[in-house]
């Protein structure tokens, strides 16, 4: 009975996990680049939703209508005007860039929303239910069917659609798939705004399951990378199950060490297999 | 007609003894200036974050502009030394000397350490890793009841260096440090390095030993960013987890290696110079000086690439001491 | 006489120093297939890349269907009508072969009829249809040319450009390939530019052809009545 409720502690907490990893999958995986300021963006994320709830007088949930269209507008416009503009310099300015815009986003968020814990609630943040006589949060079991709809749809997106196939194709062969008709810079745009507006989602859930800061961004950004260096760069259902992993051997673990077990397994990763999983050099 | 003519000019290399003797005037006059007493308190606390921050940005560029190296955790040096300067003075109430030259040792050998596991990754992987292993350092630090966990340690030493003693001392530390990257620039290791950075495929065939160049980088970097984050420790008189090892070290050296000029000799100087005056001016507005430094850089990244000497030294088709500019090379 | 599908005018292509192209100038009819041979280096690829839009040209101007496409990026050209095949790999290798074939019909304009083309690709090329959800990357090389060539068909396009479609192929592949190109140039009109180092076989496939060498389009003429001392000479710049 112990172990089925550390298990599934692991993979409700796993699930979040793995949409803390989605959107850095995309980037890293699909257009290559690594976006340092991915874990800020999901704090961005937290604060519009932490923000707009109360003020529209909404469920927390229901934020996203307008948080996920809005960064995916964000995230299009900053790669097809900036990020873009910094990758035709090369891959340090686009990893200094993305560096910079993780420390002006953080500081500004400072400056507005203070130093101050946050915490988005819920009318049902608290409540629990009995389940096979296992027991079990009303919020991680909501917070598990966000991130798996959120992941599967994804999913769909990428291998279902034209724009997805486009995706995947750019990142296959980017001459190939100008040729078919693609335009890259847009393409990599549309990457970066869909990573964005699943960040969004992820701020979300964050954002109701843990207190966070304006400078929670380096722990978010860190779990995002360990799940997409060990699921396989570009691959969602890798990301998915090495969050779960992940969830599983954090709740293992214990949750005084959480951090610097993070630290820990990541630099054994890299060390393990420097070129990660599927052996694309970056 | 030769098709394949390169359509770039020669550059002139101003390395010639007229200059490094104006060089070496400019130092001996910067001591004069010291030790005559002329400086005010207000001027030598300029002169003591210039030339730190020279150094910062000196080591910075050699990382990256040379050895290819991006590091984001050049701080884990600053706090490492940091902490080792005040532990040695006031816990075992060893002399200040001691204390800098037990901080050099210590950031020599785990710079050793960290290089068996950063070496093995490249690129994106390693500048992660970097950021990675100084965050492991500073959460322990935060928890590590010896060094005063987060409060931190105060530097006791009678007496208590006045700022004269500091400025000579950073100035000393400066010019070592400048002497240092001339010197490794001219040498095989740094013809290697240049050949390392322009085609990393190539280099090895024309027997470019990478790894130990990127060593003896990696370890003359920690080294010297110990001697100034020692000197930047006694400065402040305090140490703790958040100012040792925070990011703030980094967003300061990539500023100033991107604003003057990277894979240029002089062109740190010229950043260094900028941000400590621009610092001093964003200080009047709190909680703006990072986002201001952010913007700076990410502006200079897209519209002048190549630094404010890398860019003059392109335009009056001169080079200032380097053995060869380099810039970022395209790899999309 | 009516408009050419495809005409190129003094075209002009740098890369920095270098003169790629010196200047180049041919047109393909309606419905004909073109050859265009010439040593390595003489500029073929780096013609065909610049007229499908990889490149800009330097000078000079390339007309499409009686539209000026010159400096119109790839995409925006091959959403025309002007599908190239380039040199060595266009396909998407992690990608199965129908996603490969679908990313053909990626052009708004070209989605509508995406199941029907596809179904004229297995048509055509019917083993394609047996592995259409294994990688790309995992078919043989005339199998993997077969991808290059359906997915460019999939926006019947009005002109196909195949840049050395038989590098690296087995003779009989080789002729197979060529069998289907005459086939979908004797169905659907499609006009055809084959780039080719096999001059023989070039000529067998074209009705007129273009020699170049270094960079500059030195003879042309009608394949039929090719002599074969004049174009050794201007094969090899003699």
């Amino acid at each position: 009975m112990y172990i089925a409720q550390v298990i599934t502690n692991g993979i409700l907490l796993g699930s979040v996990y793995a949409l803390l990893g989605l959107g850095m999958t995309l980037i890293f995986g699909i257009v290559k680049q690594t976006n340092l300021a991915h874990g800020v963006f999901i704090v961005l994320g937290a604060y519009l939703s932490s923000v707009l709830a109360p003020v529209l007088g909404i469920d927390p949930i229901f934020t996203l209508f307008l948080t996920v269209p809005l960064m995916f507008l964000f995230g299009f416009v900053l790669q097809y005007f900036l990020i873009g503009k910094a990758m035709q310099k090369g891959n340090e300015p686009a990893l200094l860039v993305t560096f910079g815009l993780s420390i002006i986003l953080q500081d500004a968020m400072l400056l507005i929303f203070t130093a101050d814990a946050q915490h988005i609630t819920a009318a049902y943040s608290v409540a629990n239910f009995d389940i096979f006589g296992l027991k079990v949060s009303v919020l991680n079991v909501v917070l598990f069917c966000i991130s798996l709809v959120t992941i599967g749809a994804l999913w769909l997106f990428l291998n279902r659609t034209y724009i997805g196939r486009a995706i995947r194709a750019t990142s296959d062969n980017p001459e190939a798939a100008s040729l078919a008709g693609v335009s890259v810079k847009k393409i990599y745009a549309i990457a970066m705004g869909i990573a964005m507006a699943s960040a969004a989602v992820a701020g979300l859930c964050v954002g109701m399951k843990w207190t966070f800061y304006a400078s929670s961004g380096g722990s978010y950004l860190l779990i995002a990378f360990v799940v997409v260096v060990i699921g396989g760069l570009g691959s969602v259902p890798g990301t998915l199950i090495a969050g779960l992993l992940f969830g599983l051997a954090q709740v293992i673990g214990g949750a005084n060490y959480g951090l610097l077990i993070s630290y820990v397994i990541l630099l054994i990763v890299l060390v393990v297999k420097p070129q990660g999983i599927l052996g694309k050099k970056v | 007609m030769n098709k394949l003519s390169p359509a770039k000019h020669r550059s002139r290399v101003l390395d010639s003894m007229p200059l490094l003797i104006g060089c070496i005037v400019v130092i001996i006059a910067l001591y004069g200036v010291l030790i005559s007493g002329i400086a005010s308190n207000n001027v030598m606390r300029y002169m003591i974050q210039i030339f730190l921050y020279i150094i910062l940005g000196e080591m910075w560029n050699l990382l990256s502009g040379y050895a290819g190296m991006t590091s984001l955790g050049q701080q884990l040096y600053i706090g490492l030394s940091g902490y080792t300067v005040a532990v040695a003075t006031s816990t075992f109430k060893l002399p200040l000397g001691t204390g800098i030259l037990l901080a050099v040792i210590v950031c020599t050998v785990i710079s050793l350490i960290m290089s068996l596991i950063l070496f093995r990754m490249e690129g994106m992987y390693f500048s992660i890793a970097t950021w990675v292993v100084a965050e492991m350092f500073s959460t322990f630090f935060f928890s590590w009841k010896f060094v005063g966990q987060g409060s931190g340690m105060t530097i006791r030493v009678t007496p208590y260096p006045k700022m004269f003693d500091i400025c000579i001392l950073s100035l000393t530390f400066c010019v070592g440090a400048l002497v240092i990257v001339y010197m490794l620039l001219r040498t095989k290791i740094g013809l290697g390095l240049t050949a390392m950075r322009d085609d990393i495929t190539a280099a090895p065939s024309v027997g470019v030993d990478q790894i130990g160049h990127k060593l003896v980088v990696y370890v003359i970097a920690a080294v010297f960013i110990a001697f100034a984050g020692s000197v930047f420790v006694i400065n402040k008189g305090i140490i703790y987890p958040d100012n040792g090892f925070t990011i703030g070290w980094t967003v300061s050296m990539i500023f100033i290696v991107v604003v003057g000029g990277k894979g240029t000799f002089s062109g740190p100087i010229v950043g260094a110079i900028i941000y400590v005056f621009l610092q001093e001016y964003l200080a009047h507005f709190p909680g703006w000086s990072n986002i201001i430094l952010g913007i700076i850089t990410i502006l200079v990244i897209l519209f002048l690439p190549d630094g404010i000497v890398g860019t003059l030294q392109k335009k009056l088709h001169f080079e200032l001491f380097s053995a060869k500019r380099i810039s970022f090379p395209k790899e999309r | 006489m009516s408009e050419p599908v495809l005409r190129v005018e003094d075209l002009r292509v740098n890369y920095d120093d270098f003169i790629a192209v010196e200047t180049a100038s041919l047109s393909i009819e309606e419905g004909k297939i073109v050859s265009v041979v010439g040593l390595n280096g003489a500029g073929k690829s780096t013609l065909m890349n610049t007229i499908a839009g990889l490149n800009k040209p330097k000078s000079g101007k390339v007309f499409f269907m009686g539209k000026d496409i010159t400096g119109l990026p790839a995409e925006k050209i091959a959403a025309c009508g002007l599908s190239l095949v380039p040199q060595g790999g266009s396909i998407f290798n992690s990608m199965s072969v129908q996603d490969n074939l679908l990313m053909g019909a990626y052009p708004r304009n070209a989605r509508p009829h995406a199941k029907d083309a596809l179904h004229h690709v297995y048509d055509l090329f019917p083993v394609l249809e047996e592995k259409k959800k294994s990688p790309a990357g995992t078919l043989s090389g005339g199998q993997r040319q077969m991808v290059a060539i359906g997915r460019a068909l999939m926006t019947k396009p009005a002109c196909l450009i195949f840049d050395e479609i038989s590098l690296g192929l087995a003779p009989a592949v080789i002729k197979d390939i060529y069998r289907r190109i005459i086939e979908i140039n004797a169905t659907h009109h499609t006009s055809i530019l084959l780039i080719e180092q096999d001059t023989q076989r070039a000529l067998k496939a074209s009705e007129s052809f273009y020699v170049m060498f270094k960079g500059r389009v030195v003879m042309s003429g009608k394949s039929s009545e090719a002599d074969p001392e004049e174009l050794k000479r201007a094969y090899f710049g003699m």
